[in-house]
């Protein structure tokens, strides 16, 4: 960095070149190339193919999965708890480290809080794909229909329509208002059509005096207000499993169980996405250890919460032996012994003994391979939670093992195909990199020299009366 | 703030605070002097922000708006359609305390969100307003509204001894 003076005589920005930071924040709004086509084609491709799966399963009728009595909830639900334990991360941590003023957060809050905004948008699609007779999905909504029905409030599967749409509207709220002075920037860097689309999305804001001091005091709202919704969502997505007298499901640790299990694949999928972005758009020198260190440390944590939750869940039926329950926990030995023993290595055998290890969370490939099997265990947990209680539910005459046929398979890989064309087009089209927060960071940032060494010096403006405000 | 506004571009915050300090001892009322930059600065580093910040109120509004609505809409759709479910009462205590608490943060959310863009003057798009894209390369501009001839001029030269460049008069909003 070099050049351009900024404000301030020794902070960090003074001696940052702000036109060349935000030329290397904003590489992916470069325009695009003809890879960047061929990987939006392919996904686009793949998405399309889930889509027509989903008409064919509309027009076929639900036969063409592979659910069958007992097991009415398979891998479309099962998919829908894990993307929508997915989009758990993004919005939390990033409001969890702006409440904290966490100085390490600015590079990671836009891709984890559009992580979120994605993830909630595919998640939300899967009860729609599942319910059968997709058309009338409006029975959802408070409205009367032909009938004078109206929605059945008093059931979790209507809390939890509820509460994914005040986090969806949330979480796109926070990623908006979170974008608005990095729109401003890509406004005055821009022209022709990106300057007018960026000039509307702006909406006017300029910097002054007055716009950032109550921007810094509606985010901090944003922030508060957030954390309560993400974690309601979540506690009632295992309420819908919870509220059932299905064993395995009965339970009132499900829903701090089902939290924790959120932010844990949450996690990963963030150290997944800031991964693939640092090397697709070169953005090491923002992207930095740091960050992938201490979200390692907050994986680990999280996964030795996850094994907490899961020992003591398994500790109290192992010892209670309720029939009903043991058969759940017997299949795991059985039928479903490759998904479970996928869920305990991958969430806690391998990841937590990894985490510990301060190599690893600074080893950017290793770190990636870790958050990868959580994910890939995380799905399997999901898996087993809808699928195994179903399955060995009421008479054991007429348990039956579910596998997911070709038509679930390739909605699920549909599904995963949006999801990343979504993120690839908002990559384009907006600032993924949170410019004006990288900024405030390293104009906060000063260098002080300790006896013989130099060290970063923070300053934090709320500590001298900043924050106040009638 | 409409009528004439000296601006000025200073290349670091000590300049602009120097200037900011001239423009004062003009004398000129601190709700009159205000910053454009890439970055937030430090209230009463070079301006003051003397207008209260309201907006939280807004907040607490649309929550209290949301939790009515939820109650509402909870308690509503029980008495339109009484479908006893599970041996519960049609009204049910439990469940509408989640449908509150949800449409409450969701009214939370839209409050702060349109009140905190109608309290930073955002969506003034017909107005003519000062800016000046060059904050993006670290300059600060110090504006100041002024009256038209003698306030005018004196605030120009504050500016510019205090290492202003480009110090200039415009027409707009602040």
């Amino acid at each position: 960095m070099n050049g351009a003076s900024s404000q301030g005589g020794g902070n960090h920005l003074a001696r940052t070149d702000q036109g060349g930071l935000y030329r290397e924040l904003s590489r992916s709004n470069l325009p695009a190339t003809k890879r960047w086509y061929a990987v939006v084609g392919l996904l686009l491709l793949v998405t399309l193919w889930g889509v027509g799966c989903f008409v064919y399963m509309m027009k076929v009728g639900m036969g063409v999965t592979g659910l069958n009595r007992p097991v009415m909830w398979g891998a479309l639900i099962a998919s829908f708890v894990f993307w929508i334990g997915l989009s758990h991360s993004g919005t939390l941590i990033s409001a969890i480290l702006r409440i904290t003023n966490a100085t390490w957060r600015a590079p990671i809050l836009r891709g984890a809080e559009a992580m979120t905004a994605f993830a909630l948008l595919v998640g939300g699609l899967f009860p729609l794909i599942h319910i059968g007779r997709n058309w009338r999905f409006y029975y959802m909504l408070p409205y009367p229909n032909s009938r004078q029905l109206w929605p059945n409030l008093r059931s979790p599967l209507m809390w939890d329509a509820v509460a994914i749409n005040t986090y969806l509207l949330g979480s796109l709220t926070f990623l908006y208002f979170g974008m608005i002075p990095d729109l401003a920037i890509a406004r005055d860097h821009s022209t022709g059509w990106r300057k007018k689309f960026y000039t509307v999305l702006a909406l006017g804001f300029r910097g002054s005096h007055n716009e950032w001091r109550r921007y810094h005091v509606a985010s901090t709202i944003f922030a508060i207000l957030i954390i309560p919704v993400a974690v309601s969502v979540h506690s009632i997505v295992g309420w819908d499993f919870a509220m059932a007298k299905v064993p395995g499901w009965h339970s009132t640790i499900f829903a701090p169980y089902f939290v924790t299990g959120a932010i844990f694949s949450g996690l990963a999928g963030v150290v997944l996405v800031m991964a693939a972005l640092r090397k697709v758009y070169r953005l090491e020198r923002v992207l930095t250890v740091v960050q992938f260190e201490n979200l390692g440390k907050l994986l680990c944590t999280m996964s030795l919460l996850w094994g907490y939750f899961y020992f003591a869940e398994f500790l109290t039926v192992w010892y209670n032996r309720n029939p009903e329950e043991w058969e759940v926990y017997r299949s795991y030995g059985g039928h479903f012994l490759p998904l479970w023993l996928s869920m305990v290595v991958c969430n806690f055998v391998i990841p937590f003994p990894l985490l510990c290890m301060r190599r690893v969370r600074r080893s950017i490939p290793a770190l990636c391979f870790v958050s990868f099997l959580v994910v890939v265990g995380m799905y399997a947990e999901r898996f087993l939670i809808v699928v195994t209680s179903l399955a060995r539910r009421n008479d054991p005459f007429i348990w039956h093992n579910y596998f997911p046929t070709w038509v679930e398979f390739s909605i699920l890989a549909g599904a995963l195909a949006m999801f990343l064309l979504l993120y690839t087009v908002f990559a384009k089209l907006f600032p993924i990199m949170a410019v004006s927060d990288i900024q405030e960071r390293l104009f906060q940032a000063t260098d002080r020299v300790e006896g013989g060494t130099t060290v970063e010096s923070l300053a934090r403006p709320e500590a001298s009366g900043e924050g106040e405000h009638g | 703030m409409s009528g004439v506004v000296v601006v000025g571009l200073f290349e670091g915050i000590e300049k602009a605070a120097g200037a900011g300090n001239a423009l004062r001892a003009l004398p000129l009322a601190e709700d009159r002097i205000t910053t454009l930059s890439s970055v937030p600065l430090p209230d009463r580093s070079v301006s003051r922000d003397t207008r209260p910040i309201r907006f939280p109120r807004v907040t607490l509004i649309g929550w209290f708006a949301g939790a009515l609505a939820g109650i509402a809409l909870a308690l509503g759709t029980y008495l339109l359609y009484p479908l006893i479910t599970g041996g519960k009462a049609i009204v049910s205590v439990p469940p509408t305390l989640i449908i509150t608490y949800e449409v409450a943060m969701l009214g939370a959310l839209i409050g702060t969100l349109v009140a905190g863009f109608r309290e930073m003057g955002l969506m003034r798009f017909r107005t003519k307003v000062i800016h000046d894209p060059r904050i993006h390369e670290g300059k600060i501009l110090l504006c100041a509204s002024v009256e038209p001839g003698d306030q005018a001029r004196r605030a120009i030269e504050a500016m510019r001894e205090a290492g202003g460049t480009e110090v200039r008069t415009e027409e707009g909003e602040l």
